[in-house]
C-alpha cells in the first residue's frame, strides 16, 4: 500500500482487510492519486486514476442532464472480476475510490466496507496544512536537464 | 410477491428484519427491517457467510447447505438458500422461536425461487 | 496546486492541452509518447471516436525524474476540441495545474481559435479559476504550412497573448516546438512550488 499522507493508511488498511479487494485506488475528483494498493507500476496507477475520475465525472454530469440526484457509485461487473467506483466527501475535498474485486469477495461487501472507509477517512482527516516551499529556488537547471534526458537531447 | 414473503417472516415474534439477498453479490434485493438493522451490512455479510459455508460443505464432499443459523448472545441470523442464487435472510433477537422461524424461512425460500 | 507526497517525496502535476478541433493536441502527445523511453512513460490512453477524433480525452503519464529530491510526474491530458464536447472539456480541465493552449496557425481557423480560447476562459472561470492566475503557455501549431495560409506568431500573439505568457511556434507533427512547449509549462507549474510562502 502507498499513500500520499500517513493518516490515510489505517482506514485504507482496514478496508483492504475487510473487503478482500484485489486493487484499490483513492484519488481526488480531478484524477490525482491519493493512495493505492495492488498496482505494481506507478504509471499504470495514473492511467487507472485518470479513467476512473473520467467515468465518475461523466456520471455526475449525466445525472445533472437527467435532472436526478448525483450518482455516487458505479459498478462494472465482469466475469470473475468487478470494478466498484464510488465518490465521497472528505475535509480535503471530494475523493473517489476505484476498487477491483474478485470471486473471493462480493459487491455487497465492497460496497459496505467502502462506505465505512469513507466515514473513517472523514474522521481521520487532519486540517489542511498551509502551503510550504517544496522545490529549491534554482530547480530549473535540474528540470531542464531532466527534460533533455527524457527527450534524448 | 417478495414483500408478502418478507411480511410473513417479520410477523414472527423476535424477527427484527427479513431480506431477500443476491447471494453471490451480497446485495439487497428486497428488505423489511426494523430501525437499527443495517440491511446493506446484513446482506453483504450473509452473502459472504453463505459463500464460505458452501466452500466448507463442498470441501467435505457435501452439497451446498440449505439453511444457516448463526447464534450470538444478542441475537441471531438465519439464511435459507433459494434458487437463482438468492438467499432469504432473517435477523432475530435472542428470544425468537427458532423452530417456527426455520419452517417459515424454508417455505419462503421455496416461494422466492 | 500539484499533488505533493512528502513521505515518498513525489510530485504529480496535471497538465492539459486545450484548443480547437484538429489543432494538434493529440499530435503533441503522440510525439512525446514516441520520443520518451518506455520505462519513463505509461501507455497513452485515447478515448476517441471511430474517426479518431478525441471523444473524452487522451492521457499520457510521464516520469520526469528527480527535481530537488522529489520524483516528479506529469499527467498530460488533451480535451476534445469539437465545440459540442464542452461538457467533457470542463471535466478534463478540473484540477488542472497548467494549460497549453494549442492554436491552429491557419488563417482560416482564426475564429475557431478565438472561440476555443474564450471557451477555455469560461470553463476555468466555471471552476473558480481566473485564466490570469493559472500557468498558461500558447503554442502556435502548424507553422510549417505555407506562409500565405498561416498567421505569424507575432499576429497570433497580438490576438491571444494579452498576458504576455510564453508562446512558441510549433510543427507538432514533426516535433518542432513540442519539447519547448512542455518545458515552458512545466517550468511555470513547478515555479509555484519553489516559492517560499509568506510567514504567518
Amino acid at each position: 500500500m502507498r499513500a500520499i499522507e500517513p493518516w490515510v493508511e489505517a482506514p485504507l488498511g482496514g478496508f483492504l482487510k475487510e473487503s478482500a479487494a484485489r486493487l484499490t485506488l483513492l484519488m481526488t475528483s480531478s484524477g490525482q492519486v491519493v493512495a493505492q494498493h495492488g498496482f505494481t507500476r506507478s504509471l499504470d496507477v495514473m492511467a487507472a486514476s485518470a479513467l476512473g475520475a473520467g467515468i465518475m465525472a461523466s456520471t455526475f454530469e449525466l445525472a445533472k442532464v437527467m435532472g436526478i440526484r448525483p450518482l455516487d457509485a458505479v459498478v462494472h461487473q465482469g466475469t470473475g472480476l468487478g470494478i466498484y467506483l464510488g465518490a465521497f466527501d472528505t475535509p480535503r475535498g471530494r475523493w473517489l475510490g476505484l476498487v477491483v474485486f474478485g470471486d473471493e469477495t462480493s459487491l455487497g461487501l465492497v460496497q459496505y466496507f467502502f462506505a465505512r472507509l469513507a466515514e473513517d477517512l472523514g474522521k481521520a482527516a487532519p486540517a489542511a496544512e498551509p502551503p510550504r516551499q517544496v522545490l529549491a529556488e534554482n530547480f530549473e537547471d535540474e528540470l531542464n536537464s531532466s527534460l533533455r534526458a527524457l527527450f534524448g537531447r | 410477491m417478495l414483500r408478502a414473503l418478507l411480511d410473513g417472516l417479520t410477523r414472527i415474534a423476535g424477527v427484527r428484519g427479513a431480506l431477500v439477498v443476491s447471494g453471490e453479490d451480497g446485495i439487497v434485493v428486497a428488505e423489511t427491517v426494523m430501525e437499527g438493522v443495517d440491511g446493506r451490512a446484513v446482506a453483504a455479510l450473509a452473502g459472504s457467510l453463505a459463500a464460505r459455508m458452501c466452500g466448507v460443505t463442498g470441501a467435505l464432499g457435501h452439497p451446498d447447505p440449505v439453511l444457516l443459523h448463526l447464534q450470538g448472545t444478542d441475537g441471531g441470523l438465519f439464511a435459507a438458500a433459494a434458487r437463482a442464487g438468492l438467499l432469504v435472510v432473517a435477523v432475530t433477537s435472542p428470544d425468537v422461536n427458532a423452530g417456527e422461524l426455520r419452517l417459515v424461512l424454508l417455505r419462503a425460500a421455496e416461494r422466492a425461487a | 496546486m500539484p499533488l505533493v507526497n512528502f513521505s515518498t517525496r513525489e510530485i504529480t502535476c496535471k497538465l492539459v492541452y486545450y484548443g480547437p478541433g484538429r489543432c494538434g493536441k493529440t499530435t503533441n502527445l503522440l510525439y512525446i509518447h514516441g520520443r520518451v523511453p518506455e520505462q519513463r512513460r505509461g501507455n497513452m490512453v485515447s478515448l476517441a471516436t471511430q474517426s479518431d477524433r478525441t471523444l473524452f480525452f487522451d492521457f499520457l503519464p510521464l516520469e520526469l525524474g528527480v527535481i530537488s529530491g522529489f520524483t516528479t510526474r506529469f499527467q498530460l491530458y488533451t480535451v476534445p476540441g469539437q465545440v459540442y464536447y464542452n461538457a467533457t472539456r470542463r471535466l478534463v480541465l478540473q484540477g488542472a495545474d497548467g494549460v497549453v493552449f494549442v492554436a491552429d496557425s491557419q488563417a482560416r481557423r482564426f475564429d475557431d481559435n478565438l472561440e476555443s480560447f474564450q471557451d477555455l476562459q469560461e470553463n476555468l472561470l466555471d471552476q473558480g479559476v481566473d485564466i490570469r492566475q493559472i500557468p498558461l503557455v500558447l503554442q502556435y501549431n502548424k507553422q510549417d504550412l505555407p506562409s500565405d495560409l498561416i498567421l505569424s506568431p507575432a499576429d497570433l500573439d497580438d490576438a491571444f497573448n494579452f498576458r504576455n505568457v510564453p508562446s512558441l511556434p510549433a510543427d507538432a507533427l514533426h516535433g518542432a516546438g513540442v519539447f519547448e512547449t512542455l518545458k515552458a509549462l512545466t517550468s511555470l507549474v513547478l515555479q509555484r512550488l519553489a516559492v517560499r510562502p509568506p510567514a504567518p
